[in-house]
């Protein structure tokens, strides 16, 4: 948030769970003032209620919500309910003076309480006003629900994972699109505001968290278009590429992971030409299978032998614990990698030689190591100014800010428009 | 020495019935040949910046990754250039030259960034060049596997090893069995987004306060820090669930038989469980507590699953789908890439485009708009064909001054192609 590149932006963030919440931190890391409003007295966000992801200890749960803390740094949080007359006005005021306003409601939803894009649109004809469902503003679809894991499947991208063979109910269902929407927040926001000053004008965007994602698979799409197939699951095979796989290692368990558990620990090893070959083939202590005369030292024979290496690559995993293993044939020139659990994060030498983890103090958490940003900027770093915000942390501030006295604001927390305790 | 004012690289006119584009009037570099590097600057691209493309002289990933129409390889027609490179502008230059890097300048000087996807090494190289411009040069956006220094810096990677050190490819299995990735280049498509984001921050802020500035995009960074890492979760929990429960365990989300296919039900949160129950006839497993009680539902799961094949089995995947959300239930039909682009949603909002494609590949589909931006006509968003291979190779060495005598010294010396 000392990044500067955003600075003199002011976002309202009425996103709920990941992709919105997410996008407008980045917008805040990136310099954006961001107001977090938050439903009142209704507690309506899942990611502050679902159950079995707090960590006990003091505080209400709803501050201590890992899935709360993933995407909700660098925000300032307002309470409001704005079914009331006395939240709406309050919510008008605010958007009078916002740049942009980002709405992760339902298609229609905010429309309905008096908030769509024509009732904003005149109250400041300078805004930018992302709406982002699932499967965007229009259509068939308009005002249908759904979490990242309902666009996996109707992206066509859920029936590309999984190995080959799997019965389809076995897919794990994954949130990629989550984060491929966050940064769509970003892209949107800053291409709104791009447009703004060529036209004058703000306007509105509609973003379907689905297209926001589906150009990230243009091979698959090619697949069908250029040569009427639909790609198959691959598991983790590339069919022009061997060795591409993932393979068991050794030296028993991923014990920092998990030390109770029989997990075995996975390395991947990849090659996508003969140097990064040699370097597998020296790392595993068999350098001749990269002499020319061996037939696994080149493309096609590596091709034509795809059972055999990995057969010989499974065997030399099994001699070493997945980063021996990984490290020995990156340093040669191979390509390998450890399939990580979140906890090698923290003994990463990489992420430790470039500071990425943050330190992070939060009232109920007390100090955590967090994830860092997604870049690194120079010479205005991003920092964690604001950690995950408490409800209604910042009420008085923002409201004093938009004109309310103490009275004003006092009659607002007696009357249960605002608040930052949930009743029971 | 303002080197802003010197540009000669001509503005190409983006504007098309009258279009105004929010990127136009802005010029991007973009150096690599990557599949990372070309996903990067396309959606600038596709709303009105100026990308030029310098290429490798081996035409680089971008235009050597399958697949091709009919399986026959040609640099001017894989499907991942068709889509990525669209509307862009291409140079071939080999950057490993001093005359290379003085075209490198050249075409840098006046720009608004430049996008870099290479070996650390050569990164540096070029990051040094730029500099000599001072404060008056581009930004850069530099993207690596793991930063431009460091312990890792040197290790190369690729779509497969990038992602299994971001905790997803480990969640993304069960118990005991081998870890998966996504779809190919789905996370270096990721990561290229990243960079994206920062690319328009970076133009941004140096519109409004002239700050030339310096980013790193690091894939494993990208990644690890966007918020499917799950990384928070472990550290606040210390839960030992390495991965995914499954399918099989109640009462996540998964993947239910119809009588044409799959549904895919989310029923992550007791109230998303109710509407599910309501909606299929069966209210009163919402009530009960061996379906909606955690410390049960493992047990009983076959009951609930038992419970909902009954309604799906006699419906078919979009009858479910369009009859269960109606109830406000949580649910998506389960369809191929083949389907998805003839989805009734993807065809009435246009999801998938037509583009004229030079290089005697005709029409393709591709991937439309990310976002759409309304309160104007059309949306400022407009796909054009993916360059050939050094299509406008002498165009731009003509706007930068050089000479055709010039010009023919730099293809004869193989600087340029």
């Amino acid at each position: 948030m000392t990044s500067k590149m955003l600075e003199g932006i002011r976002v309202i963030d009425m996103t709920e769970v990941w992709a919105g919440p997410m996008g407008n931190s980045l917008l805040a890391d990136l310099g954006a003032d961001v107001i977090k409003i938050e439903s009142f007295p209704r507690q309506s966000s899942i990611t502050r209620t679902s159950r079995g992801v707090a960590l006990d200890g003091d505080g209400p749960p709803w501050e201590r919500n890992s899935l709360h803390h993933m995407a909700n740094r660098n925000k300032r949080n307002l309470t409001l309910n704005i079914r009331s007359d006395e939240g709406a006005e309050a919510l008008r005021k605010l958007i009078s003076i916002a740049d942009v306003l980002v709405d992760g409601y339902s298609a229609g939803t905010l429309q309905r309480i008096g908030f769509g894009w024509d009732d904003v649109h005149e109250l400041n004809p300078n805004l930018v006003m992302l709406s982002m469902p699932g499967w965007g503003v229009t259509g068939p679809y308009q005002g249908y629900v759904t979490l990242g894991s309902g666009l996996d499947s109707t992206s066509g991208h859920a029936m590309l994972r999984g190995y080959p063979g799997q019965p389809v109910e076995e897919i794990p269902s994954i949130l990629h699109t989550d984060a491929t929407g966050a940064l769509g927040v970003v892209q949107a926001v800053l291409a709104g505001l791009f447009q703004r000053e060529k036209n004058d004008n703000g306007m509105f965007i509609d973003m379907s968290q689905t297209e926001a994602f589906v150009w990230q698979m243009p091979g698959a799409t090619a697949e069908y278009d250029l040569n009427g197939r639909v790609p198959p699951r691959l598991g983790n095979a590339d069919p022009h590429v061997v060795p591409h796989g993932c393979y068991r290692a050794g030296g028993g368990e991923a014990s920092e992971a998990s030390p109770e558990s029989s997990e075995p620990s996975w390395v991947v090893i990849a090659a996508r030409n003969d140097a990064q070959w040699h370097g597998i083939a020296t790392a595993s202590g068999n350098p001749e299978w990269a002499d020319i005369e061996h037939p696994w030292s080149t493309v096609v024979g590596r091709l034509r032998a795809r059972a055999d290496i990995d057969a010989g690559l499974a065997a030399y995993a099994a001699t070493g614990t997945a980063e021996e293993i990984s490290d020995a044939i990156s340093t040669a020139g191979g390509i390998a990698a450890p399939v990580k659990h979140a906890v090698s994060f923290l003994s990463d030498p990489q992420f430790a030689e470039r500071g990425w983890l943050q330190s992070v103090e939060h009232a109920y958490m007390g100090l955590q190591l967090m994830p860092g940003f997604l870049w690194s900027i120079s010479p205005d770093e991003a920092s964690v100014e604001i950690p995950c915000g408490l409800l209604g942390e910042r009420n008085h501030e923002i409201l004093e800010e938009i004109g309310y006295t103490d009275k004003e604001i006092s009659e607002l927390e007696d009357s249960g428009v605002i608040g930052n305790v949930y009743p029971t | 020495m303002s080197s802003r004012q010197q540009s000669t690289v001509s503005q190409p006119d983006l504007t098309m019935d009258g279009l105004v584009q929010p990127f136009e009037g802005i010029r991007v570099i973009e150096i690599g040949g990557s599949i990372a590097a070309a996903g990067a600057s396309k959606i600038l691209s596709d709303f009105g910046a100026d990308v030029i493309k310098i290429e490798p002289p081996d035409g680089g990933e971008a235009r050597r990754l399958p697949p091709f129409p009919g399986d026959v390889p040609h640099l001017d027609r894989g499907g991942y250039h068709l889509a990525l490179d669209t509307g862009k502008r291409s140079i071939v230059l080999e950057i490993d030259m001093p005359s290379g890097v003085q075209l490198l300048l050249d075409l840098a000087r006046g720009s608004d960034v430049v996008i870099i996807h290479l070996p650390p090494k050569q990164a540096r190289m070029v990051l040094a060049v730029l500099d000599r411009f001072g404060d008056d040069g581009p930004s850069t956006v530099t993207m690596t596997p793991h930063g431009l220094e460091g312990p890792y810096a040197d290790h190369e990677e690729d779509d497969i090893s990038i992602f299994a050190r971001t905790n997803r490819m480990l969640r993304h299995s069960y118990t005991g069995e081998e870890p998966l990735r996504y779809a190919p280049y789905v996370p270096t498509l990721q990561w290229a987004s990243t960079a994206t984001s920062a690319t328009m921050a970076a133009i941004w802020g140096r519109r409004h306060d002239g700050i030339r500035r310096s980013i790193e995009v690091v894939a494993t960074e990208a990644l690890s820090g966007n918020v499917d890492s799950w990384y928070i979760p472990w550290a606040f929990t210390g839960s030992n669930q390495v991965r995914s429960l499954g399918n099989q365990v109640a009462y996540s989300e998964g993947y239910f038989p119809c009588s044409d296919g799959y549904l895919f039900l989310s029923v992550t949160v007791p109230q998303f469980l109710k509407r599910l129950c309501e909606a299929i006839g069966f209210p009163e497993l919402a009530e009960d507590p061996r379906i909606h009680d955690p410390l049960q539902q493992e047990e009983h799961y076959g009951e609930f699953r038992d419970a909902v094949n009954t309604y799906l089995s006699v419906r078919t995947r979009y009858e479910a789908f369009h009859e269960l959300q109606s109830k406000g239930v949580l649910c998506a039909p389960l369809i191929d890439v083949s389907e998805a682009m003839t989805d009734p949603q993807a065809v009435a909002r246009q999801t998938y485009v037509e583009v004229e494609q030079n290089a005697g590949v005709g029409v393709t589909t591709i991937a439309g708009p990310p976002f759409r931006i309304r309160g104007q006509s059309e949306n400022p968003w407009q796909i054009k064909p993916a360059p050939l291979f050094g299509e406008h190779t002498a165009e731009l060495l003509t706007e930068i001054g050089y000479s055709s005598e010039e010009q023919l010294a730099l293809f004869r010396a193989g600087v340029t192609s």
